[in-house]
């Protein structure tokens, strides 16, 4: 059997180091490497997807040696979870390099440094190993700081700053809950299947590396109050890295809620699910009233983001809490199909965020107006997303967020005030484009250009999954209700 | 005493080759000398892989060769060859060259001493010897700021020095006996034992720069020309964070020495970083994190007896630690000392970027280079010992450091400063150096079982 995984997990480092070797080329041919690369990564994560999943536990192992006398390994595999994420990853790298494919400054280091970023993703994703989940954890941060300093807007450099230390901030005590469930493994491991089959930790300890991890996941994620990393970093980031920031690196904090923090120290994680329950509530009440009082349309995505997580949070804890397990089945698979709703969403608006700030230099709400006239195919596309954003039936949130609010109802009926969050993103996704697209055309833009052939064949794959999702989930529901419903704690 | 002679081959060999290295340098031969040094050190550092393993003593036990011992050669020695060849692409054709590579490779003949301490006495002898040549190197340019430098240095090594000869004769008023492997007897008279380790402490500490004792190194490290700085920030330091785990792992069990330790490792490590966020020499800023490292050292240091972590944990971090910080001061050889002379390099010199930014961010302990290895065993030593608080502020004082080091890494890649940036060519020896040191950086970090499978 070919190690797919690995091969998957590897190629995109591998045409990192072609660029490298590389003596000054050209842009056009860098961005091919990048392309191809990307693809045959996406190419591996289907065939992945192909392979499918267990009943229960990981499938598709791979796992070397690494540091055995500390019991550590190079140990990879996915499952309902961690699959949809890793194919959610390739799937918006691949785009993103497409739409990237104009960039002319210092495109060999943007497409090494993006290369280097999609092992990390993905590695992250497929790690069943803590030391090396830790590892792919952090070179996305070192990626992402370079990323934001390198090739962002005006204030990079402070956003680029803030960015890299607070989520460094964020990440550390996740190295101490690691040490600490390695410390209570018997015998000492780092191998995160040996810690979900057996929580090593009990008690305060549990507690306290439960503790730890929400820290790391809620900056990660980000979480209400936590969260005031993401729109600086957002703003000042080029399209690229917002795309991937939002639409994969924002996962790796709900991922890891799921991964580590419920799996690993279930007992913990049930005893605070109400505390944890709460800041899901807050976390999305609070983006969405955020994100209601901005003039900025990169800032007002970005703080839906917050919304949207929060509904992710919401979900996982109400998981925690059920007792049913029927409930707590549903309540984990609109968890983790919000998570790739968001991609795929997120992923879209600022890929078309940043084509309209391409075109006109702005992204001011009120500078713009009528614009669907000028740029239908822009426009529509935009409707689209925001509409599936807001959670309309039959697009890509709908289904996910169905589900989380069904066992919320069935669980914690205080909390479907969480609801309330819908309706206040689509009065503002409905303002943001009344502003933007209906109205009064205004002369300054009379002679922008709609999409042309590059952008619209990155954005068509993700308006498609989007309605994909939203009319028929089961395709990616199946993989994930196959490890949901067979979860123990 | 024939099989001590055989157990001792490396140190031998080392001492031959200063002496002949002396001649030369007599003979006005400064390359024939730093030939014989590199032939010599290399000869040793081959010579003491047979050790690997050993657990004895010579001498009567008062010197040892064992696991921190060994290690320390193992460390040391390469350390102290890219060291030389730092100095000879910076002193080349100066007066008294050869004198420079002798009297470094005398301290870390000190050093090795200190390391393998099984004796009090060995302490003393291993401090005067690693200090000794210090001051003179130091000195070496003969500038103001050198001299007044080297002056400062050896006026804070005269008084900790007596300080520390004045608490071990305590120690062997309690004990009737100057072996380290005695000092279990000292049970009965805690408060003797606690004169004789505070003593210890002030008298290796100032060796390893720990806060509060650190006052002389940047001062020292500013006025000594950069490859001194950077050979005195890991050789003599790391041979003294060795020699004062010799120490704590003999003293009484009912002792609460790991407190003390874990204090001093707080306070090196916050105010190391903490003084490093203002400084705008890159040698002085490097200093003050050399500072704060030796502080993460002590991590290892309070499970020194409870974990098997301990030493393990920090020979790695010595290594990585040894590898990183030589690499990152060659770089500031050949970029500058200011952080002026950093802006826009790594635009214009890509590869010299990336290998400093790798040093930096190994620094600051980022996966998977050499430096989170170490620090990753550090933290998990630390915790086994029951100190979880003590990783809690390691931990935050790495988020501290990191705003230390991009102060560096920012104006390196500062846009609208690439014409002003100059590509530098590059110097031979200098690349050698960081290239060796950014292999060992990446290499340790991801084939730390090399050395782990060693060390168990």
């Amino acid at each position: 059997m070919l190690p797919i995984v690995s091969i998957t997990l590897f190629l995109p480092l591998l045409g990192a180091l072609l660029v490298m070797v590389l003596r000054r080329p050209p842009p056009r041919v860098v961005h091919a490497i990048g392309i191809t690369t990307s693809g045959l990564t996406l190419l591996g994560a289907v065939l992945m997807w192909l392979r499918g999943v267990n009943d229960s536990g990981f499938a598709q192992v791979e796992q070397i040696d690494w540091m055995p006398s500390i019991g550590a390994a190079y140990r990879v595999g996915v499952d309902g979870i961690s699959l949809p994420l890793v194919l959610l990853s390739a799937l918006l790298f691949f785009i993103t390099f497409i739409y990237s494919a104009k960039l002319r400054e210092r495109a060999p280091a943007f497409v090494v440094l993006m290369l280097l970023l999609e092992t990390a993703a993905i590695g992250t994703f497929a790690a069943l190993d803590a030391i090396l989940f830790y590892v792919f954890f952090e070179i996305s941060l070192v990626s992402m700081y370079f990323m934001i300093a390198g090739w962002g807007h005006e204030d990079r450099q402070r956003a680029a700053l803030m960015f890299f230390i607070y989520t460094l901030l964020g990440s550390l005590p996740l190295l101490l809950a690691i040490l600490g469930l390695y410390l209570g493994s018997d015998p000492h491991t780092f191998d995160m299947r040996a810690w979900i089959d057996n929580p090593p930790l009990a008690g305060t300890a549990a507690m306290w590396a439960l503790v730890a991890m929400l820290f790391t996941f809620a900056v990660k994620t980000p979480v209400f109050p936590f969260h005031t990393w993401l729109p600086a970093a957002h703003v000042q980031a080029p399209t690229a890295g917002s795309v991937i920031l939002a639409g994969v690196m924002l996962k790796f904090g709900t991922y890891g809620l799921v991964r580590f923090s419920l799996q690993m120290t279930p007992d913990a994680f049930h005893d605070a699910g109400i505390v944890i329950l709460t800041f899901g509530v807050v976390a999305a009440l609070y983006g969405a009233f955020a994100a209601l009082a901005q003039s900025d349309l990169k800032r007002l995505i970005a703080y839906t983001s917050v919304n949207h997580m929060g509904y992710v949070i919401v979900g996982v804890a109400i998981a925690a809490l059920a007792l049913d397990p029927t409930v707590r089945t549903i309540a984990l698979d609109g968890a983790v199909l919000q998570m790739v709703s968001h991609g795929l969403v997120t992923g879209a608006l600022f890929l078309l965020v940043g084509m309209l700030q391409d075109r006109a230099h702005t992204r001011e709400m009120d500078q713009f107006g009528g614009l669907l006239q000028l740029t239908p195919v822009l426009g529509w596309s935009f409707m689209l997303a925001a509409f599936a954003s807001l959670g309309l039936p039959g697009l890509a949130h709908f289904p996910a967020e169905f589900q989380i609010f069904l066992a919320t109802l069935r669980v914690e009926p205080m909390a479907v005030i969480v609801i309330l969050g819908i309706v206040i993103t689509a009065g503002l996704y409905l303002k943001a484009i009344s502003q933007v697209f209906l109205g009064e055309t205004n002369d300054q833009w009379s002679d922008m250009k709609d999409l042309n052939r590059r952008e619209i064949l990155a954005l068509a794959p993700l308006l498609i999954l989007i309605i994909a999702v939203g009319i028929a989930p089961s395709w990616v529901l199946d993989i994930i209700h196959k490890t949901t419903a067979a979860l123990q704690f | 005493m024939a099989s001590d002679l055989t157990l001792l081959i490396p140190e031998i060999i080392l001492l031959l080759s200063i002496v002949a290295a002396l001649v030369a340098e007599m003979l006005r031969l400064p390359r024939t000398a730093l030939m014989v040094m590199l032939a010599g050190l290399l000869l040793a550092t081959v010579l003491t892989l047979p050790l690997l393993g050993q657990d004895t003593g010579v001498f009567s036990g008062t010197y040892r060769i064992d696991t921190l011992s060994v290690w320390a050669k193992l460390i040391l020695l390469p350390a102290t060859a890219l060291a030389l060849i730092l100095a000879r692409a910076e002193l080349a054709g100066s007066d008294r060259e050869g004198t420079a590579y002798v009297l470094l490779s005398l301290v870390t003949l000190g050093s090795l001493v200190l390391a393998s301490a099984g004796d009090t006495m060995l302490l003393v002898l291993g401090v005067l010897m690693s200090g000794l040549g210090s001051f003179a190197l130091v000195a070496y340019p003969r500038t103001n700021v050198a001299t007044e430098a080297s002056m400062k240095f050896f006026v804070f090594a005269s008084v900790t020095g007596s300080v520390m000869v004045f608490g071990l004769s305590y120690w062997f008023g309690g004990t009737g006996s100057t072996l380290l492997s005695d000092l279990a007897r000292l049970e009965s008279t805690p408060l003797v034992a606690a004169v004789g380790l505070i003593a210890v402490i002030i008298g290796l500490g100032y060796k390893a720069s720990l806060v509060p004792f650190h006052f002389w190194a940047p001062d020292a490290y500013e006025g000594a020309p950069v490859s001194i700085a950077g050979y005195l920030s890991v050789v003599p330091k790391v041979g003294a964070i060795f020699a004062l785990a010799q120490v704590v792992r003999h003293l009484p069990v009912t002792m609460d020495w790991r407190l003390i330790i874990a204090v001093v490792s707080v306070l090196s490590m916050t105010y190391g970083y903490l003084a490093a966020l203002v400084q705008n020499n890159v040698v002085r800023l490097l200093a003050y994190s050399s500072i704060a490292q030796a502080g993460y050292f002590l991590l290892g240091m309070v499970a020194v007896g409870v974990s098997s972590l301990a030493f393990e944990s920090m020979v790695v971090f010595a290594a990585a630690y040894v590898a990183m910080n030589l690499g990152a001061f060659a770089v500031v050889m050949r970029v500058g000392r200011t952080l002026d002379d950093f802006t826009g390099i790594g635009r214009a010199n890509p590869v010299l970027g990336v290998a400093m930014v790798v040093f930096l961010l190994s620094l600051t302990g980022i996966p998977p280079l050499a430096g989170f290895v170490g620090k990753f065993l550090l933290f998990a030593a630390s915790i086994d010992a029951s100190f979880t608080w003590l990783v809690v502020v390691a931990i935050l004082n790495s988020v501290l450091s990191l705003a230390v080091y991009l102060r560096i890494v920012v104006p390196m890649y500062r846009q609208g400063d690439t014409v002003g940036a100059t590509r530098l060519t590059p110097i031979p020896l200098v690349t050698l150096v960081w290239v060796t040191a950014f292999a060992f950086t990446l290499g340790l970090g991801l084939a730390a079982q090399v050395l782990l499978s060693q060390l168990n």
